[in-house]
């Protein structure tokens, strides 16, 4: 088909533009909301000196300029202070705790799920085990950390939220995140769906009799569709993450985005949001660079025929 | 089950869910606190809180928050999902490669984030479901018109709505009976319900998200109380020796009761 490289090149400048188009937007959501957005942090009522800590925290010369200057410092490593969480407390330091809980947390999620569409690619889990990940896989996240939450309280009591039980509550966060909202059991049946229906198609069938392995055929052509799939499931675990996250009481990027909702917190949220557009970006140039690898090596002239 | 068993299942439970809206109170009753933790069969129908109020109240009420928003979300996602399905069949190819585009954008963020942004537009005074559930439709709804437009091209888009007319059937007949209806029901339906679903536990997961940090729900005034505060009141009762066991099971069973009506509604839609 001509023109297929297109659509990777739609996502690849998609990726480019969400981590430049999302601190825009919370910038823009500030300045929407009714009042001086100085008096988030100091409002009239409480403190005096609005003018001084309007210029301070850049609130004073309007969106356009608080995001450019929110933009130039975030490309620096520096990402502002907390507006109410932790008020002064520079959200880089926040930053440099909560993504490696929630890349391990995440991470180690994408693994089981990646490893549920393997399964599901070579047949290694079938029918059977796909029913049963959809029947646990009806039970929302925020069901499941509450019972994984009071699993953990049953074994540690009341040092369930304290540092030894830490990589406990990461293991169940892992558990939650795969088996809620039918993570696992949707990778799982993506990969038997998808794979069903090229191994109906006529040169799968013309491969075995030809005495060929059906997945060397097939997976040239699932790959883009198993790839794609694959990063939806990722996108889908990081929101999962925030309520997984809140609800086990793990440090990581969206609890921490929760709690700057929670409070208005716009120096944490315009942070902790583009943090997760960065994710989502670096998703999304993954699988475009796989789809054009792909294309690339399917396309390619056999040996031979070039003239 | 079959697909009339499935439909008169979805109606049930869409009309308990409703009744329940329907005549949830303006406010919770006064607390009468020699009744407290009293279990349902000391106190019909659901027993009574920590105050000793009826859970029948918080039950209907927590319905009341998140069964209008959530059928909005539903029906809105099955709408532009079904008018995606059929303008495939008008072979725009503009129209597919600007859904395209769209759905790749909005498809690229986590949800919860999308909405978490949101929710700060959401004044102090005014915080509602609604405007959450409408971003989250917004956000689904790219993914399902996606899928029916790809069940209309399956089915030969132009070429079959051609065909349909080489019949002498009329525009009306072909896009409403034989397209909508009859080819993509199944897939408009399911996505309607799963959307549904998802926006009720979204509210559920919101809600109890705010209470775990002390704080007013995003989702509905201090006055009114959701589904959520049964899983907090009850879950207690999994690590102590508190006797709230009865709230847990009710805001689980009234989950359940939601999945339930939401499968047999797909159930009921689907192909023959």
């Amino acid at each position: 088909m001509a023109g297929w490289w297109l659509r990777p090149l739609l996502r690849l400048g998609a990726a480019a533009t969400l981590p430049l188009v999302v601190p825009a937007l919370v910038a823009a959501v500030v300045w929407a909301l009714p009042g001086d957005p100085a008096e988030i942090i100091c409002p009239r009522s409480t403190c005096t000196g609005g003018a001084e800590l309007a210029a301070r925290w850049r609130l004073d010369a309007g969106p356009w300029a608080f995001y450019q200057a929110w933009l130039g410092d975030a490309l620096g490593g520096e990402f502002g202070r907390s507006w109410r969480v932790l008020q002064g407390v520079p959200v880089a330091e926040l930053l440099t705790e909560a993504v490696p809980n929630t890349l391990v947390l995440v991470g180690a999620a994408g693994l089981l799920v990646t490893l549920a569409g393997l399964g599901g690619l070579t047949g290694a889990l079938g029918a059977r085990a796909e029913a049963l990940a959809r029947a646990v896989g009806v039970a929302p996240a925020v069901l499941l950390g509450l019972l994984a939450a009071a699993s953990i309280e049953l074994r540690y009591g009341a040092d369930a939220f304290g540092p030894d039980a830490a990589s406990w509550r990461l293991v169940a966060g892992v558990a939650v995140l795969v088996l809620a909202d039918g993570a696992f059991g949707g990778a799982l049946a993506g990969a038997r769906a998808a794979t069903a229906a090229e191994r109906a198609a006529r040169y799968v069938g013309v491969a075995v009799l030809r005495g060929e392995a059906p997945l060397d055929n097939m997976l040239p052509n699932l790959a883009p569709a198993l790839v794609g799939q694959l990063r939806a499931r990722l996108v889908q675990l990081l929101s999962g993450a925030v309520v997984v996250e809140v609800v086990l009481r793990l440090d990581g990027v969206g609890d921490l985005l929760w709690t700057g909702t929670l409070l208005q917190d716009f120096g944490v949220v315009i942070a902790a949001a583009t943090v997760f557009a960065v994710f989502s970006a670096v998703l999304l140039a993954a699988q475009a660079v796989a789809e054009l690898i792909i294309g690339g090596v399917v396309r390619r002239v056999p040996e031979g025929l070039a003239s | 089950m079959s697909r009339r068993a499935a439909a008169a299942l979805a109606l049930l439970v869409l009309i308990l869910a409703g009744g329940l809206a329907l005549t949830a109170p303006g406010s919770l009753p006064a607390a009468e606190l020699s009744r407290a933790y009293l279990p349902p069969w000391e106190a019909p129908p659901f027993g009574t809180d920590q105050r000793g109020r009826p859970l029948w109240a918080t039950l209907a009420q927590g319905a009341s928050v998140l069964l209008g928003p959530s059928l909005l979300a539903g029906v809105l996602v099955a709408l532009a999902a079904t008018l995606g399905g059929l303008a495939r069949c008008l072979a725009l190819p503009w129209l597919d490669a600007g859904i395209a585009l769209v759905g790749e954008l909005v498809g690229s963020l986590p949800r919860m984030v999308v909405v978490l942004v949101a929710a700060l537009l959401l004044p102090g005074g005014a915080r509602s479901l609604t405007p959450l559930a409408l971003v989250w439709a917004a956000l689904c709804a790219p993914g399902a018109i996606d899928e029916a437009a790809a069940v209309a091209e399956r089915l030969g888009g132009a070429r079959f709505v051609e065909a349909l007319r080489a019949h002498g059937f009329g525009w009306a007949r072909i896009f409403l009976l034989h397209l909508a209806v009859r080819n993509l029901r199944p897939v408009v339906v399911r996505q309607g319900a799963e959307v549904t679903l998802q926006v009720a536990f979204l509210e559920i997961a919101l809600s109890y998200l705010a209470q775990a940090d002390d704080q007013p729900s995003l989702t509905h005034s201090d006055r009114v109380r959701s589904w959520a505060d049964l899983l907090t009141m009850g879950y207690p009762s999994l690590v102590l020796d508190v006797p709230t066991g009865h709230a847990l099971a009710l805001g689980v069973g009234a989950m359940a009761l939601l999945v339930v009506g939401t499968h047999a509604a797909v159930r009921a839609a689907r192909a023959r």
